[in-house]
């Protein structure tokens, strides 16, 4: 038993929900890809748990890969955000599908997608298990999303707070002004 | 006076890249829907102005902004203005096409074959209105200076070479174009166009207003850390008139991203000024329809506090 850490308000997906939609994802996943070359791409470190858990319950053959990015803070300056671990294989003639933790701005997801495309594979889509579109400023294409969220900020299942808190099973809502 | 043109084939980041480079040099920023409006604002729309006049014009914005900045254009046909000078640096970017056609597959949603039939008729287009405004359909290679390939290489790299290439060739020692330059500059354009009937512009300029508050500065941040251009509070919008049809009440959405045709309003930790601004950019939604805007609520800007561990108060 994982203690609750401080701030938690509320759960707002338990791991019993979590495991079920995965699986049904999972199943429009294995039915879409059928007979293709299937690639999950995990973006590190958020999209490990969820990666994992829904590569778990595609019944059809596929591959993974993991890249990660460069953080933005407030001393970024005049920095970009850049590839920090690359993909280890190819990706060209592939069906790519990206695996996100959560798509919020879409800034992130719109970098990576326009990085990818450009390496030739044979298709592009994006998979999230949380997807706020309220705070959407770049439309970028999700075509796979496990739960639409709220404008709150959450923890759990692989998001965290300073670093912590991916490893809780569920996804809860935190005010970081009392985790402090 | 500094210049650096930044071109690139369709589906090409040489926007990107031109931005990055004006961050890293110091040099004011130009983009083609800023150039276009400043025609617009200085000689009416573009589509009336006759095709010949298009290359005096845009000399004679440039050379009156170049009284007061370093450049860097990023412009369909540039690199055809401003021949043999010292202080102006050509940048070409080309990619191979499996790349541009990936470029537009995000961009645009599309599949393969979409994005590659839309990569033609952007070709096409770009040759037609090249052809149109500037009687060559592409530029031959030598005309410039600088050719760089996106194939293995990011913006990145590609504008720290600009860069350097910028440096050693000394285009910011040339300083600014002297008032008399320009006027002398201006005297031969205004001939030019004087055939059309059309007068040079009085006084353009590129507005840089510092921000209101520092979350607007942090957002900025965020936009260039993504490689996502914008333009600080670029146009007002009137939102109520009087009996007579005067302006009574203006509008000035805190960001514009050209890229995606698209305000952003930042929103206030407090109820009261919430909504008024939402009232704001109803009363602009209404009255003008065709404008995108998000509003970027304090929530959502709390929560990118807090993901990217920053310590700022919420905009005002």
């Amino acid at each position: 038993m994982i203690i609750p850490p401080p701030g938690m308000e509320r759960i707002l997906f338990t791991e019993e929900e979590i495991q079920a939609r995965i699986r049904e994802v999972a199943g429009e996943i294995s039915a879409k890809y059928q007979g293709r070359p299937l690639k999950l791409v995990g973006v590190l470190k958020g999209s490990v748990f969820f990666l994992t858990a829904l590569a778990r319950e595609i019944s059809i053959p596929h591959k993974i890969d993991f890249l990660a990015i460069s953080s933005f803070t407030s001393r970024s300056g005049p920095g970009v955000v850049r590839i920090a671990k690359d993909l280890d294989d190819p990706i060209e003639g592939e069906d790519v599908l990206l695996v996100e933790d959560i798509v919020d701005t879409g800034f992130t997801a719109r970098y990576l997608l326009r990085t990818l495309a450009g390496r030739e594979p044979n298709s592009l889509a994006i998979c999230t298990l949380l997807d706020r579109t309220s705070s959407r400023i770049v439309q970028v294409p999700v075509e796979f999303r496990c739960f639409e969220i709220p404008d709150r900020f959450v923890v759990g299942f692989g998001l965290d707070y300073k670093q912590l808190y991916r490893n809780l099973g569920y996804v809860g809502v935190m005010n970081p002004d009392l985790a402090q | 006076m500094g210049l650096i043109t930044v071109s690139g084939e369709a589906g090409c980041r040489h926007e990107e890249v031109a931005r990055l480079a004006a961050g890293r040099l110091g040099f004011q920023l130009l983009l083609e829907p800023e150039l276009r409006n400043m025609i617009a604002q200085e000689f009416g729309a573009e589509a009336a102005l006759p095709d010949k006049a298009y290359v005096p014009v845009v000399t004679s914005i440039l050379a009156r902004l170049a009284t007061r900045h370093h450049l860097v254009v990023c412009a369909q046909g540039m690199e055809f203005l401003f021949k043999n000078q010292p202080w102006i640096l050509r940048v070409h970017i080309v990619a191979p096409e499996s790349r541009r056609v990936g470029a537009l597959m995000v961009d645009h949603n599309l599949e393969r074959e979409e994005a590659r039939q839309l990569l033609r008729q952007v070709e096409f287009e770009d040759r037609r209105n090249r052809r149109r405004k500037f009687r060559r359909a592409r530029a031959p290679l030598e005309a410039f200076d600088l050719v760089l390939s996106e194939e293995g290489m990011d913006s990145e790299p590609m504008a720290g070479i600009v860069e350097a290439a910028a440096r050693a060739k000394g285009i910011e020692e040339q300083g600014l174009l002297a008032p008399a330059a320009e006027a002398h500059m201006q005297f031969q354009i205004r001939l030019q166009l004087s055939k059309y009937g059309i007068s040079p512009p009085r006084d353009v300029s590129l507005k840089r207003v510092p921000f209101a508050h520092r979350s607007e500065e942090i957002f900025a941040n965020l936009l260039d850390f993504y490689r996502i251009a914008w333009e600080y509070e670029p146009r007002s919008f009137v939102i109520q008139f009087d009996r007579d049809g005067k302006p009574l009440e203006s509008f000035t959405p805190d960001f514009y991203l050209p890229e995606f045709d698209l305000y952003v309003e930042l929103t206030t930790m407090k109820q009261a000024h919430v909504t008024k601004k939402n009232r704001k950019v109803k009363l602009l939604k209404s009255l003008y329809p065709h404008i995108n805007i998000q509003v970027f609520y304090q929530k959502d800007f709390q929560n990118l506090i807090f993901k990217h561990g920053l310590h700022v108060e919420a905009p005002s």
